[in-house]
């Protein structure tokens, strides 16, 4: 367990990446909202107007700006972090353990963060004068409820998948992640070609939890990956 | 006395490459031990296997009387910091002093304050910035800070300077007078280091050719120089492990010691002979390949020619 512990802990170890460089992202993606939605305002567009709300809270730039990182997090977590681990005298199993207790802490980190700007956001009326950076369908549409889940699971989902093509790096070199995007890609394409013609019907019955499913689903999958790549995984 | 590092029939295979082939190998606890070898011989992957980081494709190891890979108690008695050692991103030299002494029990801030100084290690560039020389001091603060029982210092010198090699040395012996460990030390600085060494080990082409107390290698293999046809008339029944000639002169490394009668006729023809030093004696081995008749005669020995 220990050893678990001191894995967690050489994560946390980059401090300014873990718990800083998400809030600089924030603050760009806010600054940038700000920014698009003067030029919105300028070019006659009214603040509050029904045109507006429905314009600014479909604006997913905080996902995608936190996404490409959050998953260079979770590559460089295994990839240059794990043979350091092996160094310090870190086994596979409590790296591994170690690795996926880092990354819920981190999901939990940014979830709360995001929910926190999320209700000062609603509180102050979306910043005094009607700007929406969090208060985005995206994210719940304001509903703390949903964006705390949502949030948790993407940040985890986009750590544990940049872990697991990192693990596949770290194993087979640079055709491991190659191999497992192309078993990406025959999976979603297979599951298309089979869910394709019910899709009307499916879509109708649409589900918010059935991301949640495939969110776990993903988590687990990268895990186990994770774990079966670097367990005979030679760091040379 | 027990040993703390125990390989038996040890193989370890690459696809089509065996970089260790059928490894016996026996560190005594509490000795410094001198591996030895060209640039391939498997230094590096033996280091690898004693330090759980690789396991072997056949054969037995045990560290501290326990298997090594995926043993966590073992391994926080361990520290093996590669020659080619990778960081994580953005890592600087206080990165690593502040996590390090969470994996090494015994760790000294003493110690690691005292090589970050000798060293000159920059605090604020980033650890991927690096000299070579740079790298090598932290991965000797890593080894020798940790006073890990068992440390594996992989080619600690490459690249530095005399000031700082010094200081290696001084360091080492001395925290190791203080808080005896055992250390598996490579290197290809052999005359520099050979005065460290209780224990040596020479591997070439993955196979050990000598696994001998410090004392004893000496008595292994002796150099015979003068008038070539003198020389080859000498060695012409003995394993020769290397030759050199210059203008009509030869000087042989030969496996073995030389008897009395030999010794007396050498020096009649005029021909010197003296014990192999170390150095002369890995360079030897570096250069020699063995008759598999060779082998079966030195295998006798517990040494391989």
């Amino acid at each position: 367990m220990s050893a678990v512990i001191s894995t967690v802990k050489l994560h946390m170890n980059r401090r300014e990446t873990t718990f800083l460089v998400p809030l600089y992202i924030t603050g760009m993606v806010a600054v940038f909202s700000v920014l698009i939605s003067l030029v919105f305002w300028r070019s006659g567009s009214q603040p509050g107007s029904a045109e507006w709300i429905q314009g600014s809270q479909s604006n997913p730039g905080i996902v995608y700006a936190l996404l490409s990182f959050l998953v260079y997090l979770g590559v460089s977590s295994v990839a240059t972090t794990f043979p350091f681990a092996l160094t310090l005298g870190a086994t596979r199993r409590s790296f591994t353990v170690g690795t996926l207790l880092w990354a819920a802490i981190t999901s939990a980190y940014v979830a709360a963060i995001l929910a926190v700007l999320s209700v000062v956001e609603r509180a102050t009326d979306h910043w005094f004068v009607g700007f929406y950076v969090f208060d985005v369908y995206v994210l719940g549409a304001g509903d703390i409820g949903r964006l705390l889940p949502i949030v948790f699971l993407g940040v985890l989902t986009a750590l544990t998948v940049g872990g697991v093509f990192a693990s596949a790096w770290v194993r087979f070199g640079a055709r491991g992640p190659q191999l497992i995007a192309a078993g990406v890609v025959i999976v979603i394409a297979a599951a298309l070609i089979v869910v394709v013609p019910a899709a009307a019907e499916i879509a109708e019955a649409f589900q918010l939890w059935w991301l949640a499913v495939a969110a776990l689903a993903a988590i687990a999958l990268s895990s186990t990956g994770t774990w079966l790549l670097l367990r005979p995984a030679v760091v040379r | 006395m027990t040993n703390a590092i125990d390989m038996q029939a040890v193989t370890r295979r690459f696809g089509e490459s065996t970089a260790l082939d059928a490894v016996d190998v026996t560190v005594p606890e509490g000795s410094i031990c001198g591996l030895l070898g060209r640039n391939g011989a498997g230094k590096t992957t033996m280091m690898s296997i004693i330090a759980g980081q690789d396991r072997p494709s056949s054969g037995r190891v045990e560290v501290l009387g326990q298997e090594p890979f995926e043993n966590e108690s073992v391994l926080a008695m361990l520290s093996f910091v590669r020659d080619n050692q990778r960081y994580p991103d953005d890592y600087r030299l206080h990165h690593v002093l502040r996590i390090a002494p969470d994996f090494a029990p015994h760790w000294s801030e003493e110690v690691a304050a005292e090589l970050v100084d000798g060293f000159r290690i920059p605090a604020r560039t980033p650890i991927k910035k690096f000299s070579r020389g740079q790298l090598s001091s932290v991965a000797i603060v890593l080894g020798l800070a940790s006073r890990a029982p068992v440390t594996l210092l992989d080619e600690p010198y490459l690249g530095l300077d005399v000031t700082a090699r010094a200081l290696f040395h001084d360091m080492l012996l001395r925290d190791y007078a203080a808080h005896p460990r055992t250390i598996v030390l490579s290197t290809h600085l052999v005359q520099e280091s050979e005065a460290l060494f209780d224990r040596v080990v020479i591997l070439d082409g993955g196979t050990v050719r000598v696994s001998s107390e410090a004392e004893d290698v000496r008595d292994l293999a002796f150099t015979l120089s003068g008038a070539t046809d003198v020389v080859q008339g000498l060695t012409a029944r003995s394993t020769v492990l290397s030759t050199h000639t210059v203008a009509g002169l030869m000087s042989a490394t030969v496996w073995g010691a030389l008897d009395d009668e030999s010794r007396t006729t050498a020096r009649d023809l005029g021909a010197r002979v003296a014990p192999a030093s170390l150095h002369e004696l890995v360079a030897a081995i570096g250069e020699h390949r063995p008759e598999p008749a060779d082998l079966a005669l030195h295998e006798k020995k517990g040494v391989r020619a």
